[in-house]
């Protein structure tokens, strides 16, 4: 059997023999033999280090908070995609690639965070200051302030205070929890001065600062949250494919289904003659002078 | 939008029957090409509308709820994502034992050097894309010979059906299992772990926890029969000692596949970020393939197109056996896909425990 990986590659992650599997040194059999938990294992991995106790409670509370989110854009991926029945880590694949830049955006979080405590750091301003600036910016170039809002929790995320306050039991306050604070604060003051709706923290902006406070990397704290998803979205797969119907259009369901033919709403150019091969290049000019197709371009 | 009116519908559909288009107007279709509505089917109101249906989990505004519970409250009262997951795809709260076995199996899951879920990660990484992008690549690396959790598990699920039903010993089963499938993949038994004593350990833990069920028993009496059968020194292997726990412990073979896979995906992120560390990202067209690695067919000219009639070679077969010639020709063709067989099937309920592989 050849046991020769895929490539070859310099790595300080991790190394596998014939005996043992060891991650950042430590043997991961005798790791898990010695009681250490997957929370423990996570710092081990992105940040060389075994946590303190409150540290890896903090990680153990943020990933089991932001594992479910019911019906959000993670979700309803891993469900389109298992509409087509695929095997199943197609579909939880799909859910975890929903992470961008609006959906979960923990790395764009944590990137605003480090840039302006850096600024403010060479600049000699507070982290009060520099929240006041942060949001100042934001607002004024029209850029949403990353970790704040959530279209579906609308009176803030009902995690994302709680994150906040368990942070605060553990002890673990550090920079970032002071600079999101600080953020929040100046950010509710400026849309009530400017006469608009209230808009709360979201689970980006307290579970990000609390992965960044206990020495999370942007990208390493993204891989948590949105790895972690995960596992629900794998559930939610697998509900429909064991218990609903493939396609998700059948007629004979009781309710409309996902991609019942009723359930498109077209609004492109209206239906029109597909010109003969001979009109073509005619055709192809009259509608590039027209130029009524911009409209449509995307 | 709905349909198109008559008037409009008509018109239109008159132009294209006098302008005939292609085969559209040939009695061998199933019903008028010329005679077709225009627009969007109108929205049902027989039926009730469509909604999201969820067994697992909902939200509201101000709450997120799975299987009953509240998730902002399961963490408040100290559990986390070992015992989300019972609640997730078992909808109960898991005893303390099985909560450590869990958080032991995923330590042992989460990394495995530079394996393919690692490998991907790190390949899609050198394209600069998203960490996510990667993390998500690296779960598509499990199938039914990589961390096959569903074949094993499925497999295991059919041999015990019959030992229930009173067909089979649970001796003779793990045997007949073995002599029907010694060489699968994903049997859970094989050299791969004859000097690492990590999936050994595992299911001396269960036991020690008291979660060992029928399934490591069944698992155990495999690895008996495997070695006993095997020409080879073969042994319990990680894929054996992992899903027999996970199934000891509740999960399904399809949400142990799910859980493993989503696991190793935390270690392929801090893989797609040692990769966009320490190396180069890749352009188009940057890489090559060496000459000596190429065995197809050697430098030919392009023939002119003018000569294509001369150079062409039909796939046409008129006869059975004229297919089945051109078959086994194109089993020579590297590539060509005629020598490899899949089991490309619904895998709702139960996957990879078909034979599938070469031809």
């Amino acid at each position: 059997m050849d046991r020769k990986p895929p490539f070859r590659r310099k790595t300080a992650i991790s190394y596998k023999t014939e005996e043992k599997t060891v991650m950042r040194g430590y043997d991961l059999s005798e790791l898990a033999e010695a009681g250490y938990s997957f929370y423990d294992a996570m710092f081990v991995l992105f940040q060389n280090r075994i946590p303190t106790e409150n540290e890896e409670k903090m990680l153990k509370y943020e990933m089991g908070v932001f594992l479910e989110h019911s019906m959000s854009p993670s979700a309803v991926g891993s469900i389109g995609v298992s509409a087509g029945r695929p095997n199943l880590p197609v579909c939880v694949a799909a859910a975890v690639s929903t992470f961008g830049g609006v959906h979960g955006p923990g790395a764009a979080h944590g990137y605003m965070l480090n840039k302006y405590l850096e600024r403010g750091k060479k600049e000699g301003k507070t982290v009060a200051e520099m929240a006041k600036i942060l949001v100042d910016e934001y607002m004024d170039a029209k850029r949403p302030v990353m970790g704040m809002g959530q279209p579906q929790h609308i009176d803030s995320d009902p995690r994302a205070e709680p994150i906040h306050l368990k942070q605060e039991e553990l002890e673990l306050e550090g920079v970032y929890l002071e600079f999101q604070r600080a953020i929040e604060k100046y950010f509710h003051a400026q849309r009530k001065r400017q006469g608009r709706s209230y808009v709360g923290v979201n689970v980006v902006g307290s579970g990000n600062t609390a992965l960044m406070e206990i020495g999370f990397s942007p990208n390493a704290g993204w891989c948590i949250g949105s790895v972690v998803r995960g596992f629900s979205c794998a559930a939610h797969a697998l509900f429909n494919m064991k218990k609903g119907r493939a396609w998700g259009a059948s007629r004979n369901e009781p309710m409309v289904q996902m991609i019942d033919l009723s359930m498109i709403k077209y609004i492109g150019p209206e239906d029109r003659v597909v010109p003969k091969q001979e009109e073509q290049q005619e055709y192809a000019r009259k509608q590039k002078e027209e130029g009524e197709y911009k409209q449509w371009v995307i | 939008m709905g349909y198109l009116n008559k008037e409009k519908t008509d018109e239109l559909n008159k132009i294209k029957r006098d302008r005939k288009i292609g085969n559209l107007g040939s009695p061998k279709n199933p019903f008028d090409y010329y005679e077709r509505e225009y627009g969007t089917v109108p929205r049902d109101t027989k039926r009730a509308p469509f909604q999201w249906v969820s067994e697992v989990a909902y939200k509201n505004v101000h709450r997120i709820v799975t299987r009953g519970y509240d998730t902002t409250e399961l963490m408040e009262e100290g559990y986390g994502v070992i015992e989300v997951l019972f609640v997730d795809y078992q909808a109960r709260i898991p005893t303390v034992e099985e909560g450590q076995m869990l958080n032991y199996v995923m330590i042992l899951a989460l990394e495995d050097g530079l394996s393919a879920p690692a490998a991907i990660s790190r390949i899609v990484a050198r394209s600069k894309t998203f960490l996510t992008q990667a993390c998500g690549a690296s779960i598509m690396a499990f199938g039914h010979a990589y961390g096959a959790y569903s074949a094993f598990g499925n497999r295991l699920d059919g041999y015990l059906d019959r030992v229930d039903k009173g067909e089979l010993s649970r001796e003779a089963a793990a045997e007949l299992l073995v002599k029907e499938n010694l060489h699968d993949e994903a049997l859970g038994v094989s050299s791969l772990m004859l000097k690492d004593p990590a999936a050994k350990r595992m299911v001396a833990r269960a036991e020690k926890l008291g979660v060992a069920g029928k399934y490591i028993a069944f698992t155990k009496e495999i690895v008996k029969a495997a070695q006993d059968l095997s020409t080879e020194p073969v042994d319990l292997d990680m894929l054996g000692a992992t899903g027999a726990t996970m199934m000891d412990l509740g999960f399904t073979p399809e949400a142990t596949w799910a859980i493993l896979a989503v696991t190793r995906s935390f270690a392929a992120g801090a893989h797609y970020i040692e990769e966009v560390e320490r190396e180069e990202s890749n352009r188009l067209g940057q890489q090559l393939t060496p000459k000596e690695d190429y065995d197809g067919p050697a430098d030919r000219p392009v023939p002119p197109l003018a000569d294509r009639e001369k150079f062409a070679k039909s796939a046409i077969c008129r006869t059975p056996e004229e297919w089945k010639a051109r078959f086994e020709e194109m089993k020579k063709v590297r590539g060509s896909g005629f020598s490899i067989v899949e089991e490309i099937e619904d895998p709702s309920k139960k996957s990879g425990i078909k034979k599938v592989g070469k031809l």
